[in-house]
């Protein structure tokens, strides 16, 4: 068990950090995308299945229209407001209105608290697998927010300290995630809504 | 006074010692599951047993982690408040932590490449007990040693087990240690992400033993439902919590593997220049990113069914056991290969050091591992050809899975094309790849029965299935995996494996292997199944001569845990360049350095395996290894 230990941390080339940084997101967003497939198709294949004639209950009903539409508008806010963030950082670092960032990562925090109260107050008269469905799809969307949110307060921290130079390729990967987060969940959303 | 300054600079000492650590790691964890499973149970109530559970295993894991000191960075770092130092980096590489810094969450990829390795090997040495039991269980008929219910535990333990220990075995140890020096990297590309798939797979550990104190999971690996959703133990909930965690661990490791070989690549080391072993574990990895998000997602929807009474699985309620079968399966099937590519490209690698020739073919070697991955994932359907579900795209399904063996068979002509006419060294490292020669060959022409159809109805659930499955697995995956072990040892440890030992533990399981499970072939054509803890009559004296055979398999695990730890106590000092072999982790010295390289990285003009016509193996009469030795070792060559 001898590995050695010597006195140098060499310095990545900034490249290698930029090339490094989009491939780990881009893998993460890879992965992810599969299992969110995995959930749609589950839902699709019990549906099309209908075992026993019992996928969707009489009672069953699919989740309110407006709520669930006020989130996505939110949601796809939320990513405008990163996007032309992102741009004016990309222009001149440092000089992006700080306000255009804080105000994305609000409304992804809105979004947030709009989808738990989504997936807490919606009920069903029996969990039978079109119910089943829902709640997997409304869960898994509060964790991709959750997520976001969290990652977005990391950056925000870099936002209000100013200390963005040299770490570009921290907005551009973050901002990966963020757009993929509103295309997964607009997906499921409209999957949800379609089932 | 001076005394009481000692004593409180010793007991300061002790604690900067153990936290973080493990030790700090697991006390908070274990603490913090006791802790929110009561919580849980208080909300929850006595009707729903596995919400404790749940909330236990989710605790542990989380607070493991802050206990260990995984999140210190975010603290310390995080929010953009200041760069990590200088010092504060060489902490987490472990710098002047002795051996303490395999217990701490470092983040050098030497430390992560060796608690891989040690994991493996203590989980092989469980899984190999647990088939030994089996086998003991099996060797005449009647229930000698254990009840069904835990004999079925066993089972599903031993599977669980084998099939955890061989995804990591090679991509694990090999892929973190020897990776980022074979493509002329410092580290990983993301070293904490490194730590975090290694301490990923550590929680599991525990998580998955603690099976046995919750009335085990009867339903074997598989964990199929609605047997897994109906089965009352919270045995089955640990099961779920395993997968998912080893699941989250994989892929953690898959995008920084990924990542490390797409970015990292020294000057000169392009596609066309990497090392057969880096591709093996490569395009292992993605195939694990890609397999496993629905084998997640399957015990996820289990939890749900367990936990929340959701119905995915409820056939009364318009859930289908099908559905876990495809998730399960969309998982189950390439994941066989997620263990045999790395495996097979390790047996490559090792093959053209010790034939002093370059990799025959090395294109259509390449060709041949990404075709078996990409028609990989189009074949899980095989596996419910008698499920009962819809069968129109049987026939699409056998097809890809038969077209497998044109990519595998290029594979082989390649290694053949390797070997032959070469001059070969005869260590124990080489006798591990002409094993896997016999043993995958075997596993893979039995396979072709299994994947067409009609025969498959007759030998599908029995005992042929198990024998196939463990020739393809431990035939190749496990041997290819000790023939890199005896190959790398010494630069990974800095010491010399017993020769003779290590042939002695060849030849004992080759044969024992191949004993045991040509005889459970022979039962399975009588028509044995599988999933039995008590033996019928006609099947006894083939699962008499496994178990007898089994015996040698057993003895072979002891043999390489004994050479193991005479070598870690007394072993030879190995060679820089232990085996004269033309890749880069041979051109640095043992130990290695905390960054591998010194200030100029190397530059790769060729690929590393262009030996010349009379190597000085041949000079030295490598077929006659210095007694004691593991070979004969070569003069350093510089690498390109």
């Amino acid at each position: 068990m001898s590995t050695s230990v010597s006195e140098h941390i060499y310095e990545l080339e900034p490249h290698v950090k930029v090339a490094r940084a989009r491939a780990g997101v881009l893998l993460f967003i890879f992965s992810d995308a599969l299992s969110v497939l995995a959930i749609l198709a589950a839902g699709g294949y019990l549906s099309a299945l209908n075992t026993e004639g019992a996928f969707m209950g009489k009672g069953d009903h699919p989740p309110a229209f407006l709520p669930t539409l006020g989130v996505a508008i939110l949601l796809v806010l939320s990513g405008i407001c990163y996007y032309l963030w992102e741009r004016r950082e990309r222009q001149s670092a440092d000089s992006a209105p700080r306000v255009v960032y804080i105000l994305a990562w609000a409304l992804m925090l809105v979004t947030l608290a709009g989808q738990l109260w989504i997936s807490i107050t919606t009920k069903f008269a029996t969990i039978d697998a079109y119910a089943s469905v829902i709640i997997m799809l409304n869960w898994y969307s509060v964790f991709h927010y959750a997520l976001a949110a969290i990652i977005g307060l990391l950056l925000l921290g870099r936002v209000l300290q100013g200390r963005r130079a040299g770490h570009d390729y921290v907005v551009e990967a973050i901002g990966y995630w963020w757009y993929y987060t509103v295309i997964a969940s607009l997906l499921m959303w409209i999957f949800g809504m379609l089932l | 006074m001076t005394t009481q300054a000692t004593e409180v600079r010793r007991r300061t000492d002790l604690f900067h010692t153990l936290c973080p650590s493990v030790v700090s790691g697991i006390v908070l964890g274990a603490a913090a599951a006791v802790v929110f499973g009561f919580i849980a149970h208080l909300l929850a109530g006595e009707d729903n047993p596995d919400a404790p559970v749940a909330a236990a295993y989710t605790a542990w894991v989380i607070f493991f982690f802050i206990g260990i000191g995984a999140f210190n960075g975010i603290f310390k770092w995080g929010f953009g408040r200041r760069e990590p130092t200088h010092e504060e980096e060489m902490a987490l590489a472990g710098k002047d932590q002795g051996l303490w810094r395999y217990f701490r969450f470092t983040t050098d990829h030497k430390v992560v490449g060796m608690q891989y390795l040690a994991t493996v090997l203590v989980m092989f040495f469980i899984g190999s007990m647990g088939a030994f039991m089996i086998r003991l269980e099996q060797s005449r008929p009647g229930a000698i040693f254990f009840n069904p219910q835990t004999y079925n535990t066993i089972v599903g333990m031993h599977g669980i087990i084998m099939i955890v220990t061989t995804i990591v075995m090679v991509s694990g140890p090999f892929g973190n240690f020897i990776l980022p020096i074979m493509i002329g990297a410092r580290d990983m590309a993301f070293p904490r992400l490194n730590a975090l798939s290694y301490w990923l797979l550590f929680t599991v550990i525990p998580m998955f033993i603690s099976t046995l104190l919750f009335a085990g999971f009867p339903t074997g690996w598989t964990g199929y439902a609605p047997l897994s959703v109906q089965e009352l133990t919270p045995g089955m909930d640990a099961y779920c919590f395993t997968i998912i965690v080893f699941g989250l661990s994989v892929t953690v490791a898959a995008i920084n593997i990924v990542t490390t070989v797409i970015t990292m690549r020294t000057k000169g080391m392009t596609w066309g220049r990497l090392p057969v072993m880096v591709w093996g574990v490569l395009l292992s990895v993605i195939l694990g990113l890609t397999a496993f998000p629905s084998f997640i997602i399957a015990q996820t929807l289990v939890l749900m069914d367990r936990i929340f009474q959701t119905s995915f699985f409820i056939a009364a309620y318009g859930g289908n056991n099908w559905l876990y079968e495809h998730l399960f399966w969309f998982m189950g099937h390439p994941e066989v290969y997620v263990i045999a590519i790395p495996a097979l490209a390790v047996a490559a690698e090792v093959a053209t050091v010790f034939t002093r020739k370059p990799v025959y073919g090395y294109k259509l070697l390449i060709g041949g591992l990404i075709g078996i991955a990409v028609l990989s994932v189009l074949v899980w359907g095989h596996h419910l050809y008698l499920s009962g579900s819809e069968n129109a795209l049987d026939g699409p399904f056998m097809l890809d899975t038969e077209l497998i063996s044109i990519p595998t068979g290029v594979f082989f002509l390649a290694l053949i094309g390797t070997l032959w006419r070469g001059r070969i060294w005869v260590t124990v490292p080489m006798l591990f790849v002409c094993a896997v020669l016999v043993n995958f060959v075997i596993g893979g022409v039995t396979g072709i029965y299994l994947a067409d159809l009609p025969t498959d109805e007759l030998l599908h659930g029995g005992m042929f299935v198990t024998a196939h499955f463990h020739f393809t697995l431990v035939g190749a995956g496990v041997f290819a995996f000790f023939s890199g072990f005896y190959y790398w040892f010494p630069k990974m440890v800095g010491k010399r494996l017993n020769t003779g030992l290590g042939q002695l533990h060849f030849w004992l399981f080759e044969i024992g292997f191949v004993g045991t499970f040509l005889s459970l072939f022979y039962a399975g054509l009588q028509g044995e199944p599988r999933w039995s803890a008590n033996i019928a009559p006609p099947f006894a004296t083939a699962n008499l001569i496994a178990s007898l055979f089994a015996i040698l398999i057993a003895a072979s695990v002891f043999v390489a845990v004994y050479n193991v730890i005479i070598t870690l106590a007394r072993g030879e000092k190995a060679e820089t360049n232990e085996w004269g072999a033309r890749t880069l982790e041979w051109t640095i010295p043992t130990p290695v350095p905390l960054e591998n390289f010194g200030e100029e990285l190397p530059v790769v003009t060729s690929l590393p395996y262009n030996y010349e016509p009379e190597p000085v193996a041949a000079a030295e009469s490598p077929s006659a290894p210095a007694s004691g030795s593991a070979g004969t070792p070569l003069q350093p060559q510089s690498g390109d």
